[in-house]
């Protein structure tokens, strides 16, 4: 378990650091994927820029009615962070689900959102917050959605010499419930599936649903089928189990040794109900 | 591994037939392949740098064509190792003109078994089907390209 | 003769903390991986990433020119290396030559190929991915089962059928049992393949000392000297020309109770290089070339009463050995039909063990090694009978189980079950549970189609192992007490403890015997130099045999003290009390530090006495001990997703007398999560090429902390006659009770959907698709 020889810099600036990686650098946000590749050696970066040293990508604010949270804020600045319990509660649930202590101390939300894992966590909660996504590079800046960052498994719209600087989340009013609930891999604490589940009623009907899925496909998606079948109903046991039931409709879902598609495609119904439920309870 | 699926490529099976069995346009297609080069009839000694996120693997094995039966079906049998490991794919497709106006297609049904060895079956379980449908899907999107 | 006053805290019994826990928890010990030495260089290992091929060539020429490496050896270097032993003897027992390095063919992933050697060890992994094999892949056999189908692939080409040995035994009448029969439940029954994992992985470091011809061999063991002479055999070493030394060991469960081909490797490297050289274990060897446990495939039948009364137990089972044998792989299914009647009254048993080998790296001893299974197998078993005959599986139990008049009780496997009250912790966990309430309520959950489980398991098991005539290589211990001129104490103990906590115990021993404090005495272990040759710690046996010799040593010592001191008060009537020998006439005393002066001073000595205060016993145990015990666990099932909620986990265990409640609730503790791994999270899964598919901890579920239930552990006491500590053992105890214990409960919880068993591990998606099936 010995890494090949690299480099590695830490640099000062975010300037510095997109000038190396421009340079063909790969960039370095916690290491909880990247590192073991490396032991492993399936992978082999020759020079590693690590991101955690930047003071300016490690944030969580509130600017213009949004959120926005720096790369290199820890799954544990956001379990932890005051500011998004009372205003994001669906990112901190979803922060808090994450592998285990240490995972969440050194792992950030850049590099696990850039890494794209089909089970991580914070896809589904990302998708389901219709999260914005600032990517940099030494030349360009531009702001994707998570339809268009998420490509297919461990692939996003990321190029060389870019990385994910800031993820931007909405602020909801009050009448805003939200979940995250997840299975849980026994090894890995990877999501089986996880849903996100994201809620708005008005005059006792459900105005607003979005749904993020994870672990289920390549990619985290949002069941935007089950979305429409739920808004403007009231939100009754019935409502809510035959939306669910269409989260996983049409879906290439994924087999492993843990959890066949077949189950994980069962799961995401019963999770997606759950969430939804839950979601809808905690509408103030 | 069981794997098995069904693309459309937008050309006449017989054409289809042709260039899946192309050694150029099979270079092209296959992800990561750096080149074939052929060492007996219907053999091909293959280079491929498999790159996915920060993983990557180089790769030297073989790409064999068995069982031809122009244009309606073949077997395809590649295996590849690397210092990570090593992948078999054998693979019977079927060819079958598909009834879509205006115009022709083809669709191309495949069926067969994936071994994967080495660290990459000790560590990459998880994420294998997924990846192996992701490739697939990037093979037949550049045939399709490639088939006009 | 100075009076001091006489010590009267005692120890034994007590929940003290372990003395060797200050430098473990600060990170302060010293583990094989922690030694460094002038000159030292690294070890690599290239392994076969095939399960079976031949090897054509191996090109080691780019290796050997990198930068950094010394050497590059392969198997035909190592052909004057003797074999990895097994030792086992039986009949028809199948021994491939286990050579340290592969030669010509390979047998599983992971088998070693080449081993490299540079002056560090990320020069030393680089110049391993330079060495070119050349490799005909050969078709493999991973299942046992598949591994005995005609046609299958022969692992070893010598033997075609796969078969590695076969053992047969016969209790009683078993056909006749049969025949009376009212009623015959058969079940097939996995006990599948574990990876033991020990948090600290293996690692050797091997110094040869060419001018005095001695190699030290560090390695992460529990048998130092078994190591010793085994390794010392395979190099062609006089054996006392090689110490062995077991530094701080980070966890074994049975995997460490092996000579490996690396430990025998490194010495050989160590006398080539001259130089002393360093081989760590990464996690991911650990998985592919430390053993596995269980590999167990169990066909059940049992015949029974209407009445409930078992009348006969037979047993096929089959072992899946692996590529090869390790030091006790045929051992361990046997261990299992010495247990399968469990702690049931009946003398009627036919046991059939077919061991075959698999293209896997060998199985072997793993916490509890043979008896989990066998426990699993009977409880699974009387629970499915009980179902068959609608009793109350706590009912049933009680019918059958050998009545405390009973012992000592000779079983139909030969062993002779040393003292037991087996109804009295089921009494008491039934009573903790509040099992008649929790039935109730059951049955209103049934109405409202919930699933609620109550599983029981009622366990013995076979500790101390064990007489030297059932014990490979011996079954005795040794142990050494010593007091120095100023009367500190050193106890020598030939156990190897890492992780049991022996060094606290021992003291606690030590201390009530001589009247010391505990901070009096010193526990040395794991050195072959230092320490009286000793066996090692396994089995359960640490303390019920190696404790006895400690205290039998003891027991000497205080003979001499008391002569000594006896000779200094000038009386002929005295009493060792207090760390004083007391005058027991004037009440005049001397403390134990003035008779240690004395001793070793010399000036005038008892009669017939020498110098000295030193006393070293070999203490042969007459029997095993069988501890005992009931665990209840009580489940509810998620009756969408499949999942398994541990609502209650009550375990009583009957280990004879404690000396340290701590220690003991640590053992059950660990025990209990590690069953609690098997029951549901952890399989070792190799595909049908031989590929280790669960090979690394990312796809091998350990038990985590947080899936841990409240363990609610209470005992009963039935002490042991066969040692004079009267102690049985606990170490595996939480291990074999816990498993079918909880798939006991699960498939109660399942039994309205006519569901009589389920294998392990009791995954969410198994149950689901129950519940899919049923419903």
């Amino acid at each position: 378990m010995f890494a090949q020889k690299f480099e590695y810099t830490a640099p000062k600036t975010l300037d510095e650091a997109l000038h190396l990686l421009a340079n063909g650098a790969k960039p370095l946000a916690g290491g909880m994927s990247l590192i073991p590749m490396m032991k492993l050696r399936l992978a082999a970066p020759e020079h590693l820029v690590d991101l955690r040293a930047l003071k300016d990508l490690n944030y969580i604010r509130e600017a213009g009615g949004q959120l926005h949270i720096g790369a290199t804020a820890s799954h544990y600045d956001i379990e932890s962070s005051a500011l998004l319990r009372q205003k994001c509660p669906l990112l901190t649930e979803t922060a808090a689900a994450i592998g285990d202590v240490q995972v969440r101390n050194l792992g950030t939300i850049g590099g696990s959102v850039a890494h794209a894992d089909p089970a991580a966590d914070y896809p589904a909660a990302l998708q389901a917050l219709e999260a914005k996504f600032v990517l940099r590079s030494e030349k360009s800046e531009r702001t994707l959605s998570a339809a268009d960052l998420f490509v297919d498994a461990l692939t996003t719209a990321l190029q060389p010499g870019e990385i994910l600087s800031e993820v931007i989340v909405p602020i909801d009013d009050t009448r805003t419930g939200t979940s995250y609930l997840k299975m849980a891999q026994p090894a890995s604490g990877f999501a089986i599936v996880g849903v996100a589940a994201r809620v708005r009623q008005n005059a006792g009907k459900i105005s607003f649903v979005r749904i993020g899925v994870t672990g289920l496909s390549n990619r985290a998606y949002r069941a935007t089928a089950a979305e429409k079948a739920l808004e403007g109903k009231t939100g009754s046991a019935a409502d809510i189990q035959s939306a669910a039931a269409l989260v996983a409709r049409g879906v290439d879902a994924n087999s492993d040794l843990h959890a066949s598609a077949d189950y994980r495609k069962h799961l995401a119904v019963v999770h997606a109900a759950r969430a939804l439920k839950t979601a809808l309870s905690r509408i103030a | 591994m069981k794997i098995s699926g069904s693309y459309t490529l937008p050309v006449a099976p017989e054409r289809a037939y042709q260039i899946l069995q192309d050694p150029a346009v099979l270079a092209q297609a296959m992800p990561g392949c750096e080149g074939l080069e052929q060492i007996g009839p219907n053999e091909y000694r293959m280079k491929m740098n498999v790159i996915l996120a920060a993983l990557s693997g180089k790769f030297e094995g073989k790409v064999r064509i068995a069982d031809a039966v122009p244009p309606t079906s073949f077997r395809l049998i590649v295996e590849g190792s690397g210092r990570i490991g090593f992948l078999k794919g054998d693979g019977l497709l079927k060819l079958s003109l598909a009834n879509t106006n205006p115009s022709v297609s083809t669709v191309v049904s495949y069926e067969g078994d994936a071994h994967v060895g080495g660290t990459l079956a000790a560590v990459g379980q998880r994420l294998i089907d997924g990846t192996s449908k992701m490739m697939l899907k990037k093979f037949f999107d550049k045939l399709v390209s490639l088939a006009h | 003769m100075a009076t001091t006053t006489v010590k009267t805290e005692t120890f034994v019994g007590k929940r003290i903390r372990r003395r060797e826990d200050p430098r473990l928890i600060t990170g302060t010990a010293t583990y094989v991986e922690d030694i460094q030495m002038p000159g030292m260089h690294y070890a690599m290992i290239l392994r076969s990433p095939h399960a079976a091929a031949r090897i054509r060539s191996i090109n080691t020429k780019p290796a050997e020119a990198a930068p950094g490496v010394v050497c590059v050896f392969t198997g035909k270097d190592t052909k004057g290396v003797g074999v990895v032993p097994c030792g086992v003897a039986m009949p028809d027992l199948r021994v491939p030559q286990h050579t340290i390095l592969a030669t010509d063919r390979v047998y599983f992933v992971g088998h070693p190929v080449a081993v490299v050697v540079a002056r560090d060890r990320y020069l030393a992994r680089d110049a391993a991915d330079l060495i070119e094999v050349d490799y005909e892949v050969l078709p493999a056999v991973a299942d046992p089962e598949k591994a005995l189908a005609k046609g299958a692939p022969a692992v070893h080409p010598q033997w075609p059928d796969n078969i590695a040995f076969t053992y047969h035994q016969d209790g009683g009448n078993i056909d006749k049992a049969f025949a009376e029969a009212d009623v015959v439940v058969k079940q097939r029954i996995v006990s599948q393949r574990l990876v033991p994992m020990a948090m600290e992985t293996r690692g050797v470091v091997a110094e040869w000392r060419g001018a005095d011809r001695q190699l030290n061999l560090y390695t992460s063991t529990q048998i130092p000297h078994l190591v010793r002479t085994l390794v010392a055999g395979m190099l062609g070493l006089e054996e006392n020309r090689m110490r062995v030394i077991a530094p701080e060991v980070g966890g074994g469960f049975g995997s460490k109770l092996n000579v490996y081909a690396e430990e025998a490797l490194m010495g050989f490297v160590s006398t080539r290089i001259q130089k002393p050289v360093k081989w760590i274990e990464s996690r991911r060897e650990n998985f592919t070339c430390t053993i596995h446990g269980r590999g167990h495939v169990d066909y059940y039948e049992v015949a029974a009463k209407r009445d409930g009364t078992i009348l006969g137990i037979k047993l096929k089972l089959i072992q899946d050995v692996g590529a090869y044998h390790q030091l006790l792989t045929p051992l361990i299914p046997q261990l299992s039909v010495l247990m399968m009647p469990g702690i049931y009254n009946t003398q009627n048993i036919r046991a059939d063990i077919v061991g075959v080998f698999t293209n896997c790296v060998p199985t072997d001893a793993y916490r509890g090694a043979g008896r989990p299974e066998a426990t699993h197998g009977i409880e699974r078993m009387v629970d499915v009978l009980a179902a068959e005959l609608k009793m109350d599986p706590a009912e049933i139990r009680f019918k059958n189980f050998v009545t405390k008049d009973k012992f000592p009780y000779a079983t139909a496997t030969g062993l002779m079950y040393d003292s037991g009250d087996y109804a009295a912790p089921l009494r008491k966990a039934l009573d903790l549970v509040g099992y008649v309430k929790l039935r109730l309520e059951q049955a209103d959950l049934r109405k409202q189609r919930k699933y609620m489980g109550i599983g029981i398991s009622t366990y013995g098991e076979i500790c101390a192992i064990g007489p030297s005539p059932a014990t490979p290589a011996g079954g005795w211990e040794s142990a050494t007490v010593k007091i120095d001129p100023t009367g500190k104490v050193t106890i020598l103990t030939g156990t190897c403890p890492h992780g049991q906590g022996e060094e606290t115990t021992f003291a606690q021993i030590a201390a009530d015997e001589l009247g010391v404090g505990l901070d009096d005495i010193l526990v040395i272990r794991g050195d072959t130099a230092v320490v009286q040759y000793g066996i090692g710690t396994f089995g359960s046996r640490a303390t019920a045999v190696g404790g006895t010799a400690v205290y039998y040593a003891l027991q000497d010592l205080k003979a001499k003290i008391k002569k000594f001191g006896a000779m200094l008060l000038e009386s002929d009537d005295v009493t060792l009390i207090g760390g004083q020998v007391v005058d027991n006439k004037t009440g005049k005393s001397t403390t134990l530090q003035e008779i240690a002066r004395a001793s070793y001073r010399a000036l005038k000595l008892p009669p017939n006495t020498e110098p000295g205060l030193i006393a070293t016993r070999f203490w042969e145990p007459p029997n095993f001990t069988f501890p005992f015990g009931a665990h209840i666990v009580v489940t509810d099932i998620d009756g969408e997703t499949g999942q398994i909620k541990i609502r209650r986990y009550v375990a009583v265990d009957d280990c004879g007398n404690i000396l340290n409640p701590l220690i003991v609730d640590g053992q059950v503790h660990g025990g209990v999560a590690q069953g609690l791994g098997q029951a549901l999270w952890e399989q070792a899964v190799y595909d049908d090429d031989g590929q280790l598919t669960t090979g690394e901890l990312m796809d091998y579920a350990l038990p985590r902390a947080h899936l841990m239930p409240w363990i609610e552990s209470h005992h009963t006491c039935t002490p042991s006659p066969v040692n004079p500590l009267g102690v049985k053992g606990v170490g595996e105890a939480g291990t074999i009770g816990c498993s079918p214990a909880v798939v006991n409960s699960v498939v109660d919880a399942l039994a309205p959907l006519g569901v009589r068993h389920i294998d392990m591990p009791l995954t969410p998606e198994k149950i689901w698709k129950v519940l899919a099936a049923k419903h």
